[in-house]
């Protein structure tokens, strides 16, 4: 399936996200004195954001409107807990990274919208 | 004279059907009176022993020889942080003003040291507790680590400069984790130049063993015991097969060390008595022995000993013990003989260990709320008259205070009938009243069943309701059962306040104290049911045989499957009181709780182990929550001033001092796996930026 210049950007932004919470999840569960260091949640987070990455490249790929509005619930549910987990263990930089993610799924689900109602006509 | 409501009550019953409660109530009864016949030299039989010398009188009239210090004034002109709590008064104070309310929050880390000695209990070694307040004397920074190393570090830079391994048993002989609460320091009136062990640092070890090392080199004290070692298990020659273990250090008054020991807690009914060693600080020659358990039934019981540190008024030559519980812990039957030094405060004679006062804060004690902490001594202004006070924090939240030199209350203590159990438990025989402080008011409120937090209750689908509805409570003194889930008990046994005690302002005559709310429940099962039963335990939770009983335990924390709390936060909290009232000056949640590293919202509070130091400037410095942080608080008004992030819980009180011009906050961050899983080797110190 071709990709629009929203869907594309509404990707990136999802990935992005993702990059960002894996990123400084990861850190914040190896670096000392991140108060969160070695602990599950740090680490709950890391593996999250990476199936989060997972689900943007799946999003990206399906084609089926029920597949695709299913992902985008399921993304929608993920960015939520990750953004809040994130806030519990005190890593702000993953939520406000999540509030980037939803930006960019709210981008991707609207021009699908739109790209389902052309593909009807 | 004081007059219990119980000694009232007893005039009244027929000896005949009173005999069992005749016992425990003569062990309820403070025994003020008696106590003060111990100090016109008419030793009450069972209570307190001493070595000849003392016992014959030839140091009588001696004053406590003041070697490290003169007999120092409550409030302390030269900023020394020379013993455990600062000070032999335990005010945890520091009169240095270099670091106020105003700037703390500019405070930074000037150096960190880790010591390598750290275990998280997943290999061959135990878990390692570490709550050792690094102390500053000679112009050095000293810690002992849970390996039983001793280090030696510039104050400055954080720089060793020596340390020394005693080689001890790396093994959880007594308890369940490797545990050290750091070392003790004298020095002669007069160092001799050149002269070793002029300067002398002491600490315990596991295997309960004292050590002596000269502070300048790290080397044994040659003069001091057997080339500077003590075996403390030498005098331990009742119930012997149980072994000592010298996790706290020394408390140094004068020339004397002061010395109890730890054993395992809920393990036996036998145990060795609860004996404080009075040592030669030179020579490690013992110059007199305290017991708590009278002679008659100490191979029957044991315990009541002296695990935390204690503290001293050398002005006046007193010591003062606080005594924990006699074994075993949650059954009393084996013991219902008066044991009235049982879980209490108890001055002695620094010079010839008798006792001068004592007051018993739990008579019967079958809930193992050990007195755990150094009472804290203070003069008061109260309506107008100073009072030589002291102030003793206990597990259950409560703070006596009474006169340091009588023993007398300042604020009412008063008997009050408590539960008396529902019958289930074989030979035991409860005391009918408790005795209750009418100020200042309790730490939290034990007054009534704690609630159940709703959040959790949904979360575990009603498995807190079905939880409480199992529990037995009648209380806060409501007696361990066999039946149903227990017994509920709050606060728990590792204590409303835990052994950091009380910290105490002397200009603002302000008292600063952390709590922990934490509720438990506790089983007994017979010795059947017990052997059948699952005998999974951690550490202060899980099963416990107490052996020689016809009961074994289970103690449990009332958490839901998820790990919450089953009962409303805030779950700790720091409490500052005016001491010219006894009322709160203000009261807020400490910390933040952590599980699985997702920090709980600030006004859910922590629990806390380990205390708050105060100073000059204002500030309360304070680690000891479960979020690995260090914090300050204004002292006015409890407002959160700063905080830093450490490797563990900071589980030790912090000590303040200064070294060439320049005020110092020392940390050590070593955890404590009863908080939680997470430990440390990590000394931190902080300072202002230059």
């Amino acid at each position: 399936m071709s990709q629009s210049q929203p869907s594309r950007l509404g990707s990136l932004l999802l990935l992005l996200a993702a990059v960002i919470g894996f990123a400084v999840a990861l850190y914040a569960w190896l670096t000392p004195l991140t108060g969160v260091t070695g602990t599950i949640g740090a680490l709950g987070v890391a593996i999250a954001s990476a199936v989060l990455a997972l689900l943007t490249f799946i999003l990206r790929g399906a084609s089926r409107r029920g597949a695709r509005t299913s992902l985008i619930v399921i993304i929608f549910l993920m960015l939520f807990a990750i953004g809040f987990a994130a806030a519990l263990l005190h890593q702000y930089i993953i939520t406000a990274a999540m509030v980037v993610g939803l930006i960019g799924l709210i981008t991707l689900s609207r021009n699908s919208v739109r790209h389902n109602h052309r593909i009807r006509a | 004279m004081k007059v219990s409501i119980t000694a009232l009550a007893l005039l009244f019953i027929p000896v005949t059907q009173a005999q069992k409660q005749d016992n425990a109530a003569e062990a309820s009864m403070g025994t003020q009176e008696k106590l003060n016949v111990d100090s016109a030299n008419q030793q009450a039989p069972g209570t307190t022993e001493t070595t000849e010398d003392a016992s014959t009188g030839k140091r009588d009239g001696q004053k406590v020889e003041s070697a490290s210090h003169a007999a120092s004034s409550l409030v302390p002109s030269s900023a020394s942080w020379d013993s455990f709590h600062g000070q032999l008064n335990a005010q945890k104070y520091s009169p240095l003003k270099q670091i106020t309310a105003d700037n703390v929050s500019k405070l930074k880390k000037i150096w960190e040291f880790h010591t390598g000695d750290v275990s998280d209990g997943k290999g061959d070694t135990p878990a390692t507790v570490w709550s050792a307040t690094p102390i500053f004397a000679n112009q050095t920074l000293y810690i002992g680590t849970p390996f039983d190393r001793l280090i030696a570090l510039d104050p400055g830079t954080g720089k060793e400069k020596w340390h020394y391994d005693t080689k001890s048993s790396r093994k959880a002989l007594t308890q369940p984790v490797l545990k050290n609460r750091g070392v003790s320091y004298w020095q002669a009136r007069q160092p001799a130049p050149g002269q070793a062990c002029q300067k002398i640092v002491y600490m315990g070890t596991v295997d309960g063993k004292l050590f002596a090392l000269d502070a300048d080199s790290g080397k044994p004290c040659s003069d001091f015991a057997d080339n500077g070692m003590l075996d403390l298990n030498q005098w331990n020659t009742v119930n012997a097969k149980y072994p000592l273990s010298v996790l706290q250090p020394p408390t140094v008054v004068g020339n004397h060390l002061l010395v109890g020991w730890a054993g395992k807690d809920w393990a036996y009914a036998e145990a060795p008595p609860g004996t404080v060693f009075s040592i030669n600080a030179q020579t490690g020659e013992r110059e007199w022995t305290f017991e708590a358990i009278p002679a008659a039934i100490r191979k029957r019981t044991g315990t009541a000993n002296v695990w935390t540190h204690m503290s001293a008024d050398e002005a006046h030559g007193l010591v003062y013990l606080p005594v924990s519980s006699p074994s075993p812990n949650y059954w009393g039957g084996n013991r219902v003989d008066p044991i009235p030094l049982g879980t209490s405060t108890t001055a002695l004679d620094i010079n010839t260990g008798k006792v001068v006062w004592s007051r018993q804060w739990v008579h019967h004690d079958v809930w193992d709320y050990d007195i755990n902490s150094a009472p804290t001594l203070m003069d008061i202004t109260v309506n107008g008259k100073k009072i030589p006070a002291l102030i003793q924090a206990t597990k259950q939240g409560f703070l006596f205070v009474v006169n340091r030199l009588t023993g007398e209350d300042v604020w009412p203590i008063e008997e009050r009938p408590v539960p008396q159990g529902d019958g289930s438990v074989q030979g035991e025989v409860l005391s009918p009243t408790q005795p209750f402080p009418t100020k200042p008011a309790p730490l939290l409120d034990q007054s009534k069943k704690p609630e159940i937090w709703k959040l959790a209750d949904i979360v575990g689908a009603g498995q807190c309701s079905r939880l409480w509805d199992k529990l037995t409570y009648e209380g806060m003194y409501t007696p361990p059962t066999t039946k149903g889930e227990g017994t509920l008990t709050y606060p728990d046994s590792a204590g409303g306040v835990q052994w950091g005690g009380v910290a105490y302002d002397p200009q603002k005559q302000i008292a600063v104290v952390n709590t922990s709310h934490i509720v438990q429940y506790v089983k007994l099962y017979s010795r059947e049911d017990y052997e059948k039963a699952d005998n999974g335990s951690g550490n202060e939770s899980g099963f416990a045989p107490q052996e020689g009983a016809p009961y074994g335990l289970r103690l449990m924390v009332a958490n839901n499957w998820l790990g919450m709390p089953c009962w409303q936060p805030p779950f700790g909290e720091i409490v500052a009181l005016d001491m010219h009232t006894g009322d709160v000056k203000w009261r807020r949640p400490v910390g933040a709780s952590q599980q699985y590293g997702f920090f709980m919202p600030e006004s859910w509070g922590s629990p806390t182990i380990g205390g708050p130091a105060v100073t000059a400037g204002g500030v309360i410095f304070i680690g000891a929550s479960m979020d690995a942080k260090v914090r300050a608080y204004s002292v006015d008004n409890g407002e959160e001033l700063w905080s830093d992030q450490v490797e563990a819980p900071a589980v030790a009180n912090p000590s303040i001092y200064e070294y060439k011009g320049r005020q110092y906050v020392a940390f050590v961050a070593g955890g404590n796996t009863i908080l939680k899983d997470q430990v440390g080797d990590q000394v931190v110190v902080y300072a202002l930026p230059e």
